[in-house]
């Protein structure tokens, strides 16, 4: 009984849908087969009725029947609508299509995750500290004594007498190996403070990416052959590089990466004061001192460390010429990256 | 620090060495030279000219006309010079010549109407002095047509060298030419001392007492009796104006010069100046105040270091001299003081008064305790060359615990395993004797080397491996291009972080960075604000307590360059003091937590062709908020309140809560607060505490069965009193609902006279199903019409027809 109605109805359907002429035509279908009261619904109401074990096969046919019925009135809708917009409106494909914001990260943030990237794939953890340090972290424990003159290589901004803004992110190298036993393979990146007057080259504020290697046969060699293998990652391949001795107080030998400037080319130009160089990171092998006040064994292990400025980077690889340009937030600026 | 090629060359022969290569050299051996100027390339095209005739400019009262010969041929030049005069031997730069001063070309000029070929160069031009009154009027003895480098020996190379502050040793030209003699393997010539004395001894004329031993380990005097105090010659002025030096007078001049020789701070006393004839070292006990020959009278700290006489002080020791000893016009006896001070005792002091000298420069680095004594007889030697006057008999050496040079153990073994790279033994012991340090071979694989006094910044084996290092040079470390795996586990603490600027990015974000250092009414708008003690200006002086005041300021500046719309975000840190706390002496004294922001303002969508203007509101921020929550899984953890009665920032706002902790909160900002920053629309702001929201456990995500039976979807609107809450509705339904509705979304909302003032219309759509079956229309339909029911009665609500 049930099953028959099914067929008859779909049968009837068909028929009418035959005769649609326009859409207020097809809703009249819609509402007559598919309404609440609507003869779908009846046939519903019906299966309650019939014997228990016909149920699943009339359910399924009914649902099979409304389905078809749901998409043949979809289909035809849809043919009135475009028919409608031909006929109304001649699409003109030229004009600009809708706005849609994708925001970005900071150029500084950018040019963070690339190097942080690099170092990621060689095995480096990354781990953060505090901006707000103590005298200890800063400088003690980095083999900077209180009344050094190794002091004034980094003006400082006190907080208090023990206190101050971290003014670089070797501190989180010794918050490191203070929790944990080496191997140690990590960079640090962060935001760090210097008491300088602000100018074009040079901000009271800037950023920093720190790298520590620390295990039983760390080598300077081995030093050269990571930051050379950075560097030609970052700044391309076939890039010219030199290592120059300096001093910083936690790493002994210390020395100074340079690359041929990318302005002049290595022939010499106002950027890089006429030597054809441009500095890129410090870096050296970490000072037995620096090991000992972190209970480390200097006999036993060697390790190296080194750290790079992310203003002076970015300002290089993307020409700007005034680091205050990073920190005023011009959203022209923003959107640029 | 500036050092001159041909003052060098005094201590080292560096015949056919070019000039390139020394820098080279230098440079990579830690000595970077900086800059350097070469006088032979800057002067090559001046030359001594003669001035023929000159007679007035006919158009121009201050100009002269002049006719100038370099010896052959005569050239027509206009000066401006008052000096010049007919007869004079003058600098003649020829059309070509680039002028150091401005660096700019000599051109053929028409002045006033009247030709010019060339220029007559005024010293400061020349950057060979101060003086621009007039011109530089030459001997008149020097070859007209002679080139002017050739003329004046102006032959050398000044070099810049930054010498690091580990590098005392370097910073005196013996100290550069010792570095040399290692970088090519050369002899270091010292000058040496010989002294005719007279028959006055030292003791009957001076005496000196170290009464702070501490911080006076040495003190070394000489007297030089019956000077005459002139202009020094003209070698001398030379060598000192070269390295950029005043040439003063000759004792001072030699003091200098022999500072600048050998690396020792000198000091020249007039000897009948100090009373007693006795020179007292010792320590202020509380403050004094004393002037120092700059004439200024300075504030001293308690236990400064202090050079008196027997009636008070004459000098702060190693920072400079006071008005009342310094030698004048008329001095007759000199006393010389060479001493060696304590590093950081004229350290503190010279921070202290904000003094940096050549002399506390050099003390507070380092200075050889053991070359005191030289340093004082060369000074002497020179003052009785140049100066006249003799040598009183014998010195004064108060040196009470002599310190010796230091012995160090160095493993070849431990060179390989630092550097990576083996270097010979035998090249190994040449750079140490070059460096002035002596070897003993104690094994296969030890070494014992003694560290001189001068080198200060030698005091364990790893400083000798540097010194191995940076002298074989740098370059001959291998560079392996590999790195040893290491399994353990790899950390990122950034990765939070990073995951939340992709997100913020999503919702069409674009990210700032702030300086944290702000003025006292930024920071104190939002927190107990942290004081910086040494700010460089008022307007950085506090710590920001919150991202806010930093970004509207922001806000601000955009506004001021025409740019209104603005959606930002801000990934910080923010410094608040604890409650009670006033200063920091601890960790626990302060907070410092990462917070992001999201700041919204002007229009989200501008006129469009298909669409009009839609201006950020409050349901933006809180829609971004929502989303960003469900995106790092917190959607079904926090809680929301909901305030519409203002706190001290917000007008309205909305607060996250997990637990009992805000984890965030924000909504529209004030008006009187954007007042303070001139901003004149509104702005919606949300904070976000990092630090908090890292600390709540993420349930981990779990599959969830996708819906394979059909939803059922109805809706229904209601007239409600006006002040009913969308939510108090939504939730009503939920919770009254069967089991089967899932889900409660509202799609219309309006207020309008035909539904009545103080009335308002929420249409409601309700979402049934059941994942495990097909719902029958009479069940949800019982469900629909009871809710119906409940929700006219509960809010007094009247349901909408159809």
């Amino acid at each position: 009984m049930l099953a028959q109605n099914t067929d008859k109805v779909n049968i009837d359907f068909l028929k009418d849908l035959s005769g649609v002429k326009n859409a207020d035509d097809l809703e009249q279908i819609r509402i007559k087969y598919l309404g609440r009261n609507g003869v779908i619904s009846k046939l519903f109401n019906q299966l309650k009725h019939v014997a228990i074990e016909d149920k699943p096969a009339l359910g399924k046919n009914l649902n099979l029947l409304r389905s078809e019925v749901t998409s043949q009135i979809e289909k035809l809708k849809s043919s009135f609508v475009s028919q409608k917009s031909k006929g109304d409106l001649q699409m003109d494909l030229t004009l600009p299509g809708k706005k849609y914001q994708i925001g970005s990260k900071h150029i500084l943030t950018q040019t963070l995750d690339e190097i942080k990237s690099i170092f990621k794939e060689m095995g480096f953890s990354v781990h953060v500290g505090p901006e707000l340090e103590s005298d200890y972290n800063n400088f003690e424990a980095l083999n900077f004594p209180k009344n050094h003159p190794a002091r004034d290589m980094q003006d400082t901004f006190f907080i208090s007498k023990d206190f101050l803004l971290r003014t670089h992110t070797s501190p989180v190298q010794i918050r490191l190996m203070e929790n944990m036993k080496p191997p140690v393979r990590a960079i640090m990146p962060g935001r760090v403070y210097r008491n300088e007057a602000v100018s074009a080259r040079s901000f009271c504020m800037f950023h920093q990416v720190e790298g520590l290697y620390v295990d039983t046969d760390v080598t300077f060699a081995e030093l050269k052959g990571t930051l050379v293998s950075f560097a030609s990652q970052f700044y391309g391949e076939d890039l010219k590089y030199r290592f120059r001795p300096s001093y910083f107080p936690f790493t002994e030998p210390s020395a100074e990466m340079d690359i041929t400037c990318f302005i002049c080319k290595g022939s010499g130009c106002k950027i890089c004061k006429n030597t054809g160089w441009m500095e890129i990171l410090g870096c050296g092998m970490v000072d037995p001192n620096v090991f000992e006040n972190v209970n480390y064994d200097p006999e036993k292990y060697t390790g190296y460390a080194f750290g790079m400025g992310i203003e002076r980077i970015a300002m290089l690889k993307y020409g700007i010429t005034d680091i205050r340009i990073f920190f005023e937030n011009d959203i022209r600026f923003l959107k640029q990256f | 620090m500036k050092i001159s090629l041909n003052w060098l060359k005094e201590y080292i022969d560096l015949e056919g060495i070019s000039i390139q290569d020394i820098i080279n050299k230098l440079t990579m051996s830690g000595l970077e030279v900086e800059d350097f100027v070469n006088q032979n390339e800057k002067f090559k095209n001046f030359i001594v000219g003669y001035v023929e005739e000159n007679e007035k400019h006919p158009n121009a009262d201050k100009l002269t006309i002049c006719k100038v010969t370099d010896g052959k041929k005569s050239y027509q030049v206009i000066c401006g010079a008052p000096n010049v005069q007919k007869g004079q031997k003058v600098v003649y730069a020829p059309i070509g010549t680039i002028i150091p001063k401005g660096n700019f070309e000599i051109k053929k000029a028409k002045i006033r109407g009247v030709e010019s070929f060339g220029m007559i160069c005024a010293e400061d031009e020349l950057g060979l002095g101060d003086d621009y009154t007039g011109i530089m009027v030459l001997d008149s003895n020097l070859k007209v047509g002679q080139k002017l480098s050739d003329a004046l020996e102006l032959n050398n190379v000044i070099m810049e060298i930054a010498i690091t502050p580990n590098r005392p040793d370097a910073l005196s030209h013996i100290g550069v030419a010792r570095d040399l003699t290692a970088l090519f393997d050369k002899e270091l010539k010292i000058p040496e001392v010989k002294l005719n004395e007279s028959d006055i001894d030292i003791n009957d004329v001076a005496s000196i007492v170290i009464e702070d031993e501490e911080n006076c380990p040495r003190y070394s005097a000489r007297v030089v009796t019956d000077v005459k105090i002139e202009e020094s010659p003209g070698w001398l002025k030379q060598r000192i104006s070269g390295i950029g030096l005043k040439p003063v007078n000759n004792i001072v001049d030699i003091t200098n010069f022999v500072m600048f020789e050998c690396g020792q701070p000198l000091h020249a006393f007039d000897l009948d100046r100090l009373e007693g004839k006795k020179i007292i070292v010792k320590s202020t006990k509380g403050k004094t105040k004393f002037t120092t020959l700059d004439s200024k009278e300075r504030e001293l700290l308690p236990d400064t270091l202090m050079i008196c006489d027997d009636k008070g002080d004459v000098a702060i020791a190693g920072i400079m001299g006071g008005e009342n000893s310094e030698i004048y016009q008329d001095t007759k006896n000199v006393l010389i003081e060479s001493a060696y001070f304590n590093p950081s005792s004229i350290r503190r002091a010279s921070k202290h008064l904000q003094m940096s000298t050549d002399a506390s420069y050099r003390f507070e680095r380092g200075t050889d305790p053991g070359n005191t004594l030289y340093a004082a007889e060369r000074t002497a030697q020179l003052i009785a060359k140049i100066a006249g006057g003799e040598i009183a008999k014998g010195s004064i050496d108060v040196y009470p615990k002599k310190i010796d040079n230091k012995k160090f153990i160095l493993r070849h073994n431990r060179v390989n395993k630092v550097l990576g790279y083996k270097i010979s033994k035998q090249h190994t012991l040449k750079i140490f004797n070059r460096l002035g340090m002596k070897t003993t071979e104690l094994s296969e694989d030890e070494i014992e080397v003694t560290v001189p006094t001068f080198r200060v910044d030698i005091e364990r084996e790893i400083d000798l491996i540097e010194e191995i290092a940076r002298i074989s040079g740098y370059d001959n470390i291998p560079t392996i291009p590999k790195i040893s795996i290491s399994l353990g586990l790899k950390h990122d603490e950034t990765l939070f972080t990073d995951r939340i600027r992709e997100y913020c990015n999503a919702l069409g974000l674009y990210e700032l960075i702030n300086n944290p250092l702000q003025p006292k009414h930024f920071a104190a708008l939002t927190g107990n604000a942290i004081e910086v003690s040494n700010p460089q200006s008022i307007d950085m002086k506090y710590l920001r307590t919150s991202l806010l005041s930093g970004v509207l300021n922001v806000v601000t500046r955009n506004l001021n360059r025409g740019e209104k719309n603005l959606a930002l975000f801000e990934i910080g840190n923010i410094f608040n003091l604890k409650k009670g706390k006033k200063v920091v002496s601890s960790f626990n004294d302060f907070d410092e937590e990462e917070i992001l922001i999201f700041v919204l303002t002007g229009n989200k969508i501008e006129r469009e062709w298909y669409s009009d203007t839609e201006s950020f509101n409050f349901y933006d921020i809180k829609g971004m908020v929502n989303s960003f929550i469900d995106k790092i899984s917190l959607d079904n953890l926090l809680n929301d309140s909901y305030y519409t009665t203002d706190n001290s920032i917000y007008e309205y706002y909305l607060t996250k809560f997990f637990k009992d902790r805000v984890i965030g909160n924000g909504g529209k900002v004030k008006d009187h607060v954007l007042k303070q920053f001139d901003i004149d629309q509104d702005v919606y702001c949300f904070e976000f505490n990092l630090d908090a929201l890292k600390e709540i456990p993420v349930v981990s995500k779990k599959y969830a069965e996708l819906l394979r039976y059909p939803r059922i979807i109805l809706d229904f609107a209601f007239i409600f009193d006006k002040e009913t809450k969308f939510e108090d509705v939504s939730e009503f339904i939920k919770n009254k609902g069967s089991k089967l509705l899932k889900y409660v979304n509202v799609f219309d909302i309006f207020e309008s006279k035909e539904i009545g003032d103080n009335k308002k219309s929420i249409a409601f759509q309700l979402e049934y199903y059941d994942s495990s079956r097909t719902l029958t229309e009479n069940e949800v339909e019982k469900d629909f019409e009871n809710l119906i029911k409940l929700v006219s009665k509960k809010f007094n609500a009247k349901l909408r027809g159809n």
